[in-house]
């Protein structure tokens, strides 16, 4: 606020706007006790052997830091009548251009803890840092928390982890992250095992063991031992069955498991085989339980539980899909194109495959391909030459958009991290500004109850505290304009509900495992060995 | 593939034309205002911290003014004032513009600082005020007050508000306040006199 104090003139002029309408006549001008110098000063301060020089009244713009509260007198040095302090000047810079801008700004090249340290000696906080740089601090942060959980993880093993209150919510932490516990891993390698079982089975039933009794051709394997496969799929389908409702059980929310892709990939994995068994061995519907058996292929997606790969490449094929889609759209019309001109070049051989454009379709799809079957080949030498260009034209065709489409994959994956991470942060940043309001509409409330209070104490001859004429004449001007807006509209301003307690707390931050903490708590008496104005707001260990 | 070109537009208005502003001399400041040369260098200074361009838009004008409320909503009385300042066609006001009403507001005669704020009220400019732009302003006032008052402030307490008091501006209740009688209403009591001089600032 205080950047913005050459204003206040222009804000009390423009508010004489309330002086026609307002209910009660406006409260006479403060007067400030003692009137302050009206030179500024220029204070020297040495840090390390660097020396920055700036205003008395821009250190005073925060009061509740270290260079602008009474906290720094214990660093002056008398006889060099200058300001120092034993810390790293390259970092020093930035933090003064905090006083002179308002803005904080998070060097890239700095290491993160030695800049959080500096912070804290000079009981600035982190919140402060501005948009452009709080990304990367943020970032940086978070890989630093990250970094020491894991150490603390592996060193202290599964001791960590939190308590869960019941069953469902254990079990639940089972399913998603097979890891935490051995009956987990168990769970996850059974599943696993009877998955892959369950897919070889549909595979080797298939295959051909042996001759058909009494008739002509092969009998596949499936057909001799149907007993045994029987039996197999039983016993996978029951796994099946007994894990999906175990999930359902230990889900928290049961309506978007429900919906989820993994779990309908796990019903339709298992809906074959019940149908099955409802249906009689009937000759009309077995054709259609045929079909359904087709389904169990499904089973294989089941793996993307097991593979985080497939995971991924599901999630960017359905972001990819305008790429995709491109890509087949050209090669539709080149397919088209082409298929038409072989139809014509074709159409007046004698026996010839090419008996219309939908049939010259697969030839040229073959071709573009490079596969080149066989089963249909141009006779004439125009459909040969068209031949020849389709094939070199397929290759450019195929080949050009698919490095642009894996680009795609990756920017497009990075983009949906960064989204999530700009969304996050938008949060944070309307929260800090809402905090800051909160915090200066209080902070005039109270000063406000202080000085009804001093008034009172007065009346009563009670000795008053002597901080009153500390108090900024900006600010006594800017509380003046505020009770000039209560006077005019006959209300009152009154505590605002804050909604923290007493520390602003960012969503989405890690667990505070920082290491700066180290640093705070080693220099705990200076940290509040300061005046009393300056409490609630000190530097405390961050998040 | 096919959405790509929208983006680099909107980048690119992020490159803001900025057009900088030099203002006049010191001297011929102190002349033409009503402020000695150190107010003068004191709110340049702040001006220029936080405009760097020497130029304010309505939205910084906006941004700053809600500063000194934080727990209302000023914008729309900035709205109001911003357009009481004659600016140019760009939108925009100059460091002369802002010290030339700050002078003649805080310290011009009385007659000057009632003409400004019958500029603020006429809406218009018409040169007459209507209850609705009285009570247009009023609602702007009121809304910088926020939701923390007591008592709290709803739709109706600006409606109110002017309703009480427009009739007793308007002395020949033609239903329209014109400049005299705004005069009129503000000099019948010593202490309304006095109000308009408590927001004159020190510096």
């Amino acid at each position: 606020m205080a950047s913005v104090a050459a204003w206040l003139p222009f804000a009390r002029a423009a508010a004489i706007g309330w002086v026609p309408i307002a209910t009660h006549p406006l409260p006479p001008a403060p007067i400030p006790k003692d009137r302050r110098k009206a030179d500024d000063e220029k204070l020297l301060i040495n840090v390390s052997g660097r020396r920055f020089e700036t205003w008395r009244n821009t250190l005073e713009k925060y009061p509740d830091t270290l260079l602008g509260s009474n906290e720094r007198e214990f660093f002056y040095d008398e006889e060099c009548k200058e300001y120092f302090f034993d810390r790293d000047p390259d970092i020093f810079r930035h933090i003064l251009n905090y006083y002179r801008t308002g803005k904080l700004h998070y060097p890239k090249h700095e290491c993160l803890t030695s800049y959080d340290e500096e912070l804290a000696f000079f009981g600035i906080l982190p919140d402060v840092i501005g948009d452009c740089c709080y990304e990367d601090y943020r970032d940086r942060k978070r890989e630093n928390a990250e970094r020491l959980m894991d150490d603390k993880l592996s060193e202290n093993g599964d001791q960590n982890l939190q308590q869960l209150t019941n069953i469902r919510q254990k079990m639940w932490r089972a399913f998603e992250n097979p890891h935490t516990s051995t009956a987990a891993l168990v769970f996850y390698y059974v599943t696993g095992f009877f998955i892959a079982v369950s897919v070889m089975a549909n595979v080797v039933e298939t295959v051909p063991c042996g001759l058909r009794p009494g008739r002509a051709g092969t009998l596949p394997c499936g057909e001799r031992y149907k007993i045994v496969f029987f039996c197999l799929d039983t016993a996978c389908v029951m796994i099946f069955t007994a894990e999906y409702l175990l999930r359902l059980f230990a889900a928290p929310d049961r309506c978007k498991f429900v919906r989820s892709v993994m779990s309908i990939i796990d019903v339709v994995a298992i809906l074959p085989y019940y149908i099955g068994l409802g249906i009689t061995d009937n000759d009309d519907v077995s054709g259609a339980f045929v079909t359904l058996r087709v389904f169990r292929v499904f089973r294989i997606f089941k793996f993307s539980r097991h593979s985080q790969g497939l995971r991924i490449l599901g999630y960017t094929l359905k972001s990819c899909a305008s790429e995709l889609g491109f890509l087949v759209f050209s090669l539709a019309m080149a397919i088209i194109i082409f298929a038409t001109v072989m139809f014509y070049a074709e159409k007046n051989v004698e026996g010839t495959n090419f008996t219309s454009i939908p049939a010259a379709f697969w030839y040229t799809i073959v071709t573009m391909t490079t596969l080149g079957y066989g089963d249909m080949v141009p006779e004439t030498i125009a459909g040969k030459i068209v031949g020849g260009v389709c094939s070199l034209s397929g290759v450019l065709v195929i080949a050009l958009p698919v490095p642009v489409i894996v680009s795609n994959f990756s920017r497009i994956y990075h983009q949906n991290q960064r989204a999530d991470k700009r969304k996050a942060q938008r949060k944070a940043r309307l929260a800090r500004i809402r905090i800051a309001k909160a915090s200066s509409g209080a902070a005039f409330v109270s000063k406000k109850k202080a000085a009804e209070a001093r008034i009172a104490a007065q009346e009563s001859g009670l000795e008053i505290d002597d901080n009153y004429h500390q108090e900024d004449i900006f600010e006594l001007q800017h509380h003046h304009l505020l009770r000039c807006l209560e006077k005019t509209t006959d209300r009152e301003f009154v505590e605002m509900e804050v909604p923290y307690n007493g520390q602003p707390k960012r969503p989405g931050s890690p667990s505070p495992l920082a290491s700066p903490t180290h640093s705070a708590a080693s220099h705990p008496g200076l940290l509040h060995a300061c005046c009393g104005r300056c409490c609630g707001q000190r530097y405390q260990p961050p998040f | 593939m096919f959405g790509g070109k929208k983006k680099e537009e909107e980048l690119d208005e992020f490159n803001i034309h900025v057009a900088r502003h030099r203002p006049e001399e010191l001297a011929k400041l102190a002349k033409t205002t009503k402020f000695t040369r150190k107010e003068i260098q004191l709110i340049y200074r702040g001006f220029k911290q936080e405009c760097p361009t020497g130029m304010v838009d309505e939205d910084s004008f906006k941004n700053i003014f809600s500063q000194f409320f934080p727990q209302g909503d000023a914008s729309q009385y900035a709205h109001y004032v911003f357009n009481t300042i004659k600016h140019n066609h760009t939108g925009k006001i100059s460091f002369e513009d802002f010290l030339g009403i700050l002078s003649k507001v805080s310290r011009g005669s009385v007659q000057e600082k009632l003409q400004w704020i019958f500029g603020l009220y006429d809406l218009n400019g018409d040169g007459l005020i209507t209850k609705n732009e009285m009570l247009d302003v009023v609602t702007s006032i009121y809304e910088m007050l926020g939701r923390s008052t007591e008592p709290q402030v709803d739709e109706h307490s600006a409606k109110e508000h002017v309703e009480k008091i427009f009739h007793q501006i308007d002395a020949n209740k033609d239903g329209v306040v014109t400049i005299d009688e705004l005069v009129e209403w503000c000099s019948r009591d010593e202490q309304i006199l006095q109000s308009l001089d408590t927001l004159d600032t020190v510096l």
